[in-house]
């Protein structure tokens, strides 16, 4: 029996190579690395591949930016076959039809991602995307300013605050914790992981009317806005982008910041001699929360039979095991959302085990298709309120009413007006 | 004659067909959508997207709405915006072009140094700007603090004074090719007119007014124009300084618009809002050409 099958498999298999060899598919990622590294590398596995499989795959690197050109190849049919999408977006470019269903067990089954990863591909519970790697923020801090302020770190929000007034009084104002503000485009991530650990959600369970205007919403909201206002962070942080926070904990100025696995190579490159570590994201009165992110690649369904076939077993190749852990470990720094990647060496460190663990129960934003409208509404929004704080005019009155207002906004969304 | 002038049709066909294919058509396409709820859901087939009339244009100019808060409210920015950048911009270029226009050693290689702002890519020079504008690290800041016009430093990337933030880098950026022009037009102005006008008793402020200005004034009728309409236009420097959303105080037409159309998806709301800002770019450029012939026929 055992043997039928694995002939059966091997029949199979080579049935789709022999459909799909001599195919030639473009492949679109964003730049998850240096460009001349990654371009690279992406030659490297496409020559591997095409000697293995007889597919010819042509790597383009595209922008984040490009969010319009990956929807101009889903409705014209010009352009990748394969291209990657943020976890947000899968769900709104499965909505336009585009998107290839996805037999998740031809990729190694449901238990071989994580499960908020695997979610992001999902659209009415049907599998849109496979994950690729995976990303969530834990708080980084300088050892060296804790144990000149005499402080350990903190394990939940209010602890937090405790430290970083012990910080502040050691090492001087807006020194505590560097935030992002107006400018990162994933302000968001920060007040999620706030929001969730005080007991709030975005959406309620069935994804048809806005929560997070609840009390836990205003708490996390006001949390974020006293970081600056009590002095931990610089007031400089609300104009910050993400990038620019994280300088500011790299460079040494400040001794606390929530921050990616990336930013492991970006210390390593910028300033190796500092001195820091990590530790899982602070609980709230509800235990702790954390923000999944990361890519997932998908497969554009207006192609012929034998390009998605390609597609596919591309798919397959660049979420193996060993290609992936080789993508992640030495070119994006990210987690590879594929768990048996994890296997290798390279992860089994302290700080990688931290991001993991984190992962292990980071939620995704719900994947309805109407989420990357939500999200634009609430970081408009968060941005009013940090406008406010700036112009003198914040309390939590104004915050409660900017996301009401969003809540307003994303509920008509939500009922399709 | 007749051949000719046929001849002449068959070579401008190809520019013609260029333009009906890159401009006309996604113009008139457009302008279509508009009339219509095209989302996501029904992007791949947008002739299946609701027809909902009007709806998007109402919606637009109706402050209840959100769209029509944040489109307003972009459209006092942007004149704001476009008031302060152009006079000021103009009165530097016009400053600087009057300079240039006398001779002294070194003054070519001053023309092309002045044109560096102009010719610098938008990512850099805004980006270049925004480090200057950091409330903490920033040059500005540090030089306003040192000479004691201010005590603490301003938040220049977030808040009321983000406006004030992009028309001081745009003035930085977009003088010069004014400058240039204006440098253009005054070296077409004949000497012996200012001879002629000094043996008739004229001053300095005679001769700006009665020669300088007024044979420049179709090269400033040029210019005014083209600075209306890229103000208008106006996207980069918003970007480049304050991100995707810039906020209440510098929102503008077109990061709106953006927004609308490509995080929100509401193509058909976005494509109204860009037909809105076409229709009054070309309002005003109709009125601005007939007050232009007007004054210059009386």
């Amino acid at each position: 029996m055992k043997k039928r099958l694995v002939l059966l498999t091997l029949i199979l298999t080579l049935a789709v190579f022999s459909i799909a060899s001599g195919t030639e598919i473009l492949f679109w990622a964003m730049d998850n690395a240096p460009s001349a590294l990654h371009v690279a590398w992406m030659q490297e596995k496409a020559a591997e591949f095409e000697a293995k499989t007889g597919i010819k795959v042509v790597f383009e690197e595209i922008g984040w930016g490009d969010g319009p050109r990956i929807m101009n190849a889903l409705i014209t049919g010009e352009g990748a076959h394969v291209f990657q999408l943020g976890t947000t977006w899968n769900p709104q470019y499965a909505e336009t039809g585009g998107l290839v269903e996805i037999d998740i067990n031809e990729f190694g089954g449901a238990d071989r991602f994580f499960a908020a990863n695997l979610e992001s591909t999902t659209l009415n519970g049907k599998y849109y995307g496979v994950p690729w790697f995976a990303e969530t923020r834990v708080l980084f801090y300088n050892t060296k300013m804790f144990e000149e302020a005499g402080v350990r770190p903190p394990q939940t929000y209010e602890q937090l605050l405790e430290v970083g007034k012990k910080i502040i009084e050691v090492h001087g104002e807006g020194r505590a914790i560097a935030t992002a503000g107006t400018a990162a485009w994933d302000l968001i991530h920060n007040w999620a992981i706030i929001l969730w650990a005080h007991g709030g959600d975005m959406l309620n369970e069935d994804n048809t009317e806005a929560i997070f205007n609840s009390a836990a919403g205003v708490r996390a909201m006001n949390y974020w806005v006293s970081l600056v206002d009590t002095g931990l962070a610089s007031k400089a942080c609300a104009e910050y982008n993400q990038p620019q926070a994280d300088a500011a904990f790299i460079s040494g100025e400040t001794a606390m910041a929530f921050m990616g696995p990336w930013n492991i190579a970006d210390i390593a490159h910028d300033n190796p001699d500092l001195p820091y570590f990590v530790v899982e994201p602070p609980a709230g009165p509800y235990g702790r929360a954390a923000f999944s992110g990361g890519s997932n690649l998908a497969i554009r369904s207006n192609a012929s039979k034998e390009e998605i076939e390609a597609a596919k077993e591309w798919v397959k190749f660049l979420v193996s095991d060993d290609v992936l852990a080789d993508y992640t470990k030495n070119l994006t720094n990210m987690i590879p959302a594929n768990k048996y990647a994890l296997n290798d060496p390279y992860y089994d460190t302290e700080i990688w085990r931290t991001f993991i663990k984190a992962l292990g129960y980071a939620k995704a934003y719900p994947p309805i298709p109407e989420w990357g409208q939500i999200e634009s509404i609430i970081q408009t929004n968060f941005g009013n309120v940090l406008t406010d704080y700036v112009d003198g005019r914040f309390s939590n009155i104004t915050s409660k009413g900017y996301l009401d207002a969003a809540a307003a906004e994303v509920n008509a969304v939500l009922q399709g007006n | 004659m007749k051949k000719v002038r046929y001849l002449g049709y068959l070579f401008i066909l190809p520019a013609v067909i260029a333009m009906i294919l890159v401009h006309v058509i996604p113009m008139g396409w457009g302008i279509l959508i508009s009339f219509r709820d095209l989302t996501l859901r029904n992007i791949r087939n947008w002739r299946e997207a609701p027809f909902t009339g009007l709806k998007n244009y109402i919606t637009a100019f109706n402050p209840v709405t959100t769209v029509g808060q944040r489109f307003l409210r972009s459209l006092q920015n942007i004149l704001l915006y476009g008031f302060v950048t152009i006079t000021v911009g103009f009165l530097i270029a016009l400053g600087v072009a009057l300079l240039m226009n006398k001779p002294f050693v070194g003054r070519n290689i001053v023309r092309g140094i002045i044109l560096i702002p102009y010719i610098t890519p938008d990512s850099v020079a805004y980006n270049f700007w925004r480090f200057i504008f950091q409330s903490r690290i920033g040059i500005l800041n540090e030089m306003l603090l040192r000479i004691g016009i201010i005590q603490e430093p301003i938040m220049w990337l977030v808040g009321k004074n983000t406006i004030w933030a992009v028309i001081i880098a745009s003035i930085w950026k977009g003088w010069p090719l004014t400058s240039l022009m204006l440098l253009a037009g005054l070296q077409t102005i004949p000497v012996e007119l200012y001879e002629a006008a000094r043996i008739d008793g004229a001053n300095a402020w005679q001769c700006f007014k009665h020669i300088t200005l007024s044979y420049l004034k179709p090269v400033i009728k040029t210019i005014m124009i083209m600075n209306i309409l890229w103000n208008f236009h106006a996207y980069n420097q918003f970007v480049v300084l304050f991100g995707r959303n810039p906020g209440i105080h510098a929102e503008v037409p077109n990061t709106l618009i953006m927004r609308e159309a490509f995080d929100n998806y509401n193509y058909g709301q976005g494509s109204a809002l860009s037909v809105i800002l076409m229709l009054m770019m070309l309002v005003i450029t109709v009125v601005y050409q007939y007050f232009f012939r007007v004054r210059a026929e009386e």
